[in-house]
């Protein structure tokens, strides 16, 4: 009983062999399994029909006059390295069985061989090149968004660039008119904002870089973090006051130490604060924790904001990510300071985790690994 | 006497909008805005525009093309296939060549009109009123 596998996508066979009774024999064979099968008496022909049909397997004879098997092989690799090779050989020619598997071939079936052998070693390199298309596939997307990556960070460092350029052009073109001065001084007030954000982008971008260097986690120190928080609310505690934002902390006195560095920590809590008080609403609130837990420290800063949508949360720390809504529109942001933050928590070994509801806030829970000596 | 002709800016950058507008306006056409791909597919409807000034990165790489395939060949917005769309972006870059594709992205339409932000202004103006003289 073959095991016909048309339903899903019939596997191609090539077999190329110069000999027409191992030819009729191996299709006999392998076309009972459910495969489609072609037969080829010389390399040359075989060649010339891989490029339209492109062939899972190929079976080739290692002896033929002409093209021999190994030049065969080197050239259908040329067309696609992840078309599988089963080369057949006589007992006499091993040695250069040896010399096509170092070409590329997957492996060698020595004559005389069963159906069986036959089926058994075609069946297992289909498999192979199956993973070998499936990691080749998986490659291509990580490489195809690595590009899409790179054209988006482009466009939006070019974007505020852009926007102030078009402001100028557009200035320099308008007709003086008794409206132009009053839109010259609105229109220089955007830009100064939109030249800001492409600084404060770009400081973030160094962060970053700095951050993937490892600088930071080469010295690791014993860091005591309720200063950093305390220092921090008393530094943004105006910010939060114009918009009646209460800011409360509640850290034990006898809290552990952490494994870190000061000024990767102060940047840590500082985002996460300042998101804290930018994503909020007036009159809201943020309450910072902090506990011992296991072997890590755990704070926790919560907030009475906007809170980020369920589809969204995994998305939130990748760079650049922002969410666009009615409720997010007029907060600037670079889209880098959580993922800053997740980056610093990763190069120190400790994890970042949130949870949120829409309307009613935000809670970002930060686990730093305590300081062992 | 002819209504002004009607232009629909699609953008997410606020800014970009507010100095075209101002130019196309000063040159006597009515602008309307969109600053998303929703939001410019509902003006089409409500507001008819007579040409469509299209941003291709907005909230994704390609949100402009894929605006641009949905008005020209999709049923629903059969009546404005003939609209014309001139795309803009800031990524320099032979827009023929299309921008890398993503994973599992399909391949988008190349599109009819493209300019390079930020937009030299007489060429801009020019290719508006060709555009519209069509």
């Amino acid at each position: 009983m073959g095991m016909a596998d048309g339903s899903i996508s019939q596997k191609k066979i090539f077999v190329i062999d110069d000999d027409p009774v191992m030819r009729l024999s191996c299709s006999k064979i392998l076309e009972k399994e459910g495969y489609s099968v072609e037969t080829y008496e010389d390399g040359a022909q075989g060649l010339e029909h891989i490029n339209g049909v492109r062939p899972d397997l190929l079976v080739v004879d290692l002896k033929m006059p002409k093209i021999g098997g190994i030049e065969v092989i080197r050239r259908v690799h040329e067309i696609d390295v992840d078309i599988c090779i089963v080369v057949i050989t006589g007992y006499a020619t091993i040695g250069t069985a040896v010399e096509a598997m170092k070409a590329g071939a997957y492996d060698f079936l020595p004559k005389p061989f069963t159906p069986d052998e036959l089926r058994l070693i075609v069946k297992r390199g289909l498999e192979r090149s199956d993973l070998a298309r499936q990691s080749q596939r998986l490659r291509q997307e990580k490489e195809a968004l690595q590009r899409s990556f790179i054209t988006f960070v482009s466009h939006q460092l070019q974007s505020p660039l852009v926007a102030v350029q078009q402001y100028f052009d557009v200035l320099r073109h308008l007709e003086d008119s008794p409206d132009k001065p009053k839109l010259q001084q609105e229109w220089i007030e955007r830009s100064a904002a939109r030249i800001q954000e492409l600084l404060d982008m770009i400081r973030d971008w160094l962060t970053i870089a700095k951050i993937e260097s490892g600088q930071f986690a080469e010295c690791l120190t014993q860091v005591d973090i309720a200063p950093i928080i305390h220092n921090l609310v008393q530094a943004y505690a105006e910010t939060a006051a114009v918009r009646k934002i209460a800011l409360t902390t509640q850290i034990p006195p006898n809290l552990s130490l952490v494994s870190g560095h000061e000024s990767c920590l102060q940047m840590l809590f500082s985002n996460l604060i300042v998101n804290a008080i930018k994503y909020n609403k007036d009159h809201g609130r943020v309450d910072i924790t902090a506990a011992d837990a296991g072997d890590f420290v755990l704070v926790n800063v919560s907030d009475s904001g906007i809170g980020i949508p369920e589809d969204k949360l995994d998305m939130i720390f990748e760079e650049f990510y922002r969410i666009k809504s009615e409720a997010t529109k007029n907060i600037p942001g670079t889209g880098l300071g959580l993922p800053i933050c997740k980056k610093i928590i990763d190069e120190l070994g400790g994890k970042i985790t949130v949870a949120s509801k829409i309307n009613e806030g935000s809670t970002f829970s930060v686990y730093l690994p305590k300081f062992k000596d | 006497m002819a209504e002004k002709p009607r232009i629909l800016i699609i953008d997410d950058d606020e800014d970009f909008r507010i100095s075209i507008r101002t130019l196309l306006q000063s040159h006597n056409y009515d602008v309307i805005e969109a600053e998303s791909g929703k939001q410019g597919l509902q003006k089409i409807r409500e507001e008819r525009p007579d040409l469509i000034v299209l941003d291709i990165m907005m909230e994704t790489i390609d949100e402009g093309y894929l605006l641009n395939q949905i008005i020209k060949f999709q049923k629903d917005y059969e009546e404005f296939k003939r609209l014309p769309i001139l795309m803009v972006s800031s990524i320099q870059q032979d827009p023929l060549s299309r921008f890398p594709k993503a994973a599992g992205e399909v391949e988008m339409i190349t599109p009819d009109y493209y300019l390079t932000k930020p937009v030299d202004i007489p060429k801009f103006l020019e290719l508006v009123q060709k555009l519209l003289n069509q």
